[in-house]
């Protein structure tokens, strides 16, 4: 019997995730919703799943997983609906735009007795996995001090709940959430944060926060909706034995240029891994299901991220140093 | 026959005394004086190994010189500077301007009621790509500019650089200059506040080692300085200057030192990076001589030198406190 999924949300990350599933053996896409309904239609022929609403996905007899991939502000609802439906949840990040949102779902997950898988992918880049690698088993040190950047164009008026702060938690939610995530992971909890942050016309948008850990390191995070040449990731990371760097703009094994510029048709794939960290992480959150395990970011560090993200909010809003203690 | 101005160089205690005398002996607008140290055994030995005469005595330099260039650890920046303008002869003084900002408006007032000018060593204003960024700025090819990233990451200079007494403190004061004059140069805004997280983790000294500042500018946008000795001692080069800087329009990344070959150097066991791009210090030192000549005031001031350092110093008094820091507080 395969497991069957349910889709939720047929944009970027819907897509990912429906694609992620064809290519793992034993796991069925059953059916995607998206608003409005139509536009699930391209997505689901490709997998051959059906359409179907949110809401009937969510209490449907055949479906095991519900792929949570709405804009964030919907998670809280279809998460929850999902859950008492005794469905298993993989929800998008951020896990909710509030926290009082975020802790009802892990709530109602935690009581159907569900897992909720919450989807903060760096942990499955590799670029991410050595560092923290490095620093487990010392190789780098003691960490003093580092800096994690990731960058994308602004998003204009093609998705608009991003650019609506009430919804998607602008760049600091969106974008750096996968930083403070990786800062969480590599170091543990910190203890306090300053941000500043603008927000221009177009979905221009740029933040930088400082996280202070109570003895060591401080860490400085740059998000940016202001990368026009496209996305970007890059990290330096300082111990007191080395020091390590990633930068992804010099990170491709392959590059392709034609007399028709950038604008001209794509004429080849540039793969630079087999299998993708969406995929990587899409089999891996179906296996622990399978097994009973925890996810390997469940509802409960979901939320303690999220807060670290909201605190980050609250500094840039106040100009104020915000300490920082994590939910339980 | 190019009009010369006489320059001497005070002090060899600074990493940049190498550059800048070499600078003086090779300008052609500039008859080298000779240099005169507080160790006699170095200035001795720099003085020759730059082909110039040996001051035993300051006052004897000073009688030689027009202007004088100060190489000296940073806390000896004010005597040095309070006996040039005594002696009517002009400054430039290596970075930071001073360990205090009493010492640095101490310095400003000596040279002005002397009459004679202070400048202060920030060659990034001379970095082609940066001086092309402020052009374009005031053009305002990149819109309001909202937001600056910059960096000017390291290796530990050791010697007096980690003492606080002789360096004022550790890399927030050695590295937190260049950038915050750099900004305050190319947007044409003061700074307002500053937020500081310092820290000694790396090479177990008494002053700070690693530091992020986050700072605001009177005219809205922000900016953070990475002031850090981070690069390792198996780095290529000696550390860099960065700036990243958001502007409304556009977006523009600068690397000062990024024309460099990388040298796989099988003799030495190690990669090095060999900067190729414009001297910097010949440029600085040359626009500070080419203006005293002109009887025009030199580029780069005594107050900017302040106005960098009250970032520094509001560094270190956000890092004790916790909290932000207005930099009107430090002026009350």
């Amino acid at each position: 019997m395969p497991l069957r999924i349910g889709v939720l949300g047929a944009g970027f990350a819907g897509a990912m995730h429906a694609h992620s599933a064809l290519r793992i053996d034993g796991v069925q896409v059953a059916a995607v919703a998206a608003l409005p309904l139509d536009q699930a239609a391209a997505l689901a022929k490709e997998c051959g799943a059906r359409v179907a609403s949110a809401e009937e996905i969510c209490a449907a007899d055949d479906i095991d997983l519900v792929v949570v991939a709405t804009p964030t502000h919907l998670h809280a609802q279809y998460a929850i609906l999902a859950a008492t439906s005794g469905k298993h949840v993989f929800c998008e990040k951020p896990l909710a735009r509030t926290l009082a949102d975020a802790q009802a779902m892990v709530r109602a997950c935690d009581d159907a007795g569900v897992a909720l898988a919450v989807g903060h992918v760096v942990r499955y880049f590799k670029e991410y996995q050595r560092a923290k690698q490095l620093l487990d088993d010392g190789t780098l040190g003691r960490p003093a001090i580092a800096t994690l950047v990731r960058g994308n164009f602004a998003v204009g008026s093609a998705r608009e709940w991003y650019l609506d702060a009430a919804k998607s938690g602008g760049v600091v939610l969106d974008l750096m959430l996968h930083d403070l995530d990786t800062v969480r992971w590599w170091f543990g909890e910190p203890s306090r944060v300053y941000a500043r942050r603008f927000t221009g016309s177009g979905g221009l948008e740029y933040a930088l926060a400082t996280i202070r850990y109570e003895d060591r390191p401080i860490v400085q995070v740059e998000a940016s909706w202001a990368e026009h040449a496209g996305f970007r990731t890059g990290y330096e990371l300082r111990g007191d034995r080395g020091m390590l760097v990633h930068d992804s703009r010099a990170a491709s094994p392959i590059a392709l240029q034609s007399p028709a510029g950038p604008a001209g048709p794509a004429m080849m794939a540039t793969p630079t891994l087999h299998e993708t960290p969406y995929l990587v992480q899409l089999r891996d959150v179906i296996a622990r299901i399978a097994r009973g395990d925890r996810p390997l970011v469940d509802g409960h560090e979901g939320l303690r991220t999220l807060a670290l993200g909201l605190a980050v909010i609250r500094s840039a809003d106040t100009g104020e140093v915000v300490d920082w203690k994590a939910p339980a | 026959m190019t009009k010369q101005l006489r320059v001497g160089l005070v002090s060899f205690a600074h990493v940049h005394a190498p550059s800048l005398a070499a600078t003086l002996g090779a300008l052609e607008q500039v008859e080298f004086t000779g240099i005169h140290d507080d160790d006699e055994k170095r200035g001795r030995a720099a003085a020759s190994a730059h082909g110039t005469t040996w001051h035993p005595t300051l006052e004897g330099l000073l009688r030689a010189s027009e202007a004088i260039v100060i190489a000296s650890t940073n806390a000896d920046h004010r005597r040095y500077t309070e006996a040039a303008a005594k002696a009517r002869v002009h400054v430039l003084c290596e970075k930071p301007l001073a360990t205090t900002t009493a010492d640095a408006k101490a310095m400003i007032a000596a040279c002005r009621s002397a009459t004679v000018q202070l400048g202060t060593a920030f060659p990034v204003r001379g970095s082609p790509a940066v001086m092309a960024l402020k052009e374009a700025i005031a053009a305002g090819a990149l819109g309001r500019i909202r937001a600056v990233r910059a960096t000017n990451p390291g290796q530990y200079p050791g010697s007096w650089f980690g003492d606080k007494r002789l360096a004022g403190g550790g890399a927030a004061m050695d590295h937190t200059v260049h950038a915050a004059d750099a900004i305050r140069w190319l947007l044409a805004d003061e700074f307002a506040r500053v937020h500081a997280e310092l820290g000694s983790f790396i090479y177990g000294l008494e002053v700070e080692d690693c530091g992020v500042l986050t700072c605001d500018l009177a005219g809205g946008a922000f900016a953070s300085i990475d002031c850090s000795w981070s690069r390792p001692q198996t780095f290529p080069t000696w550390g860099g200057v960065t700036l990243h800087v958001v502007g409304e329009k556009a977006t523009v990344d600068i690397d000062v030192f990024r024309q460099a070959l990388t040298h796989y150097d099988d003799t030495a066991g190690r990669t090095r990076l060999l900067g190729w791009g414009d001297d910097l210090t010949a440029r600085m030192v040359a626009d500070f001589v080419d203006a005293i000549l002109a009887g025009r005031p030199v580029p780069i001031t005594g107050e900017d030198g302040l106005h960098a350092l009250e970032v520094a110093i509001a560094a270190y008094r956000s890092s004790e406190s916790g909290r932000p820091v207005a930099i009107t507080d430090l002026r009350a």
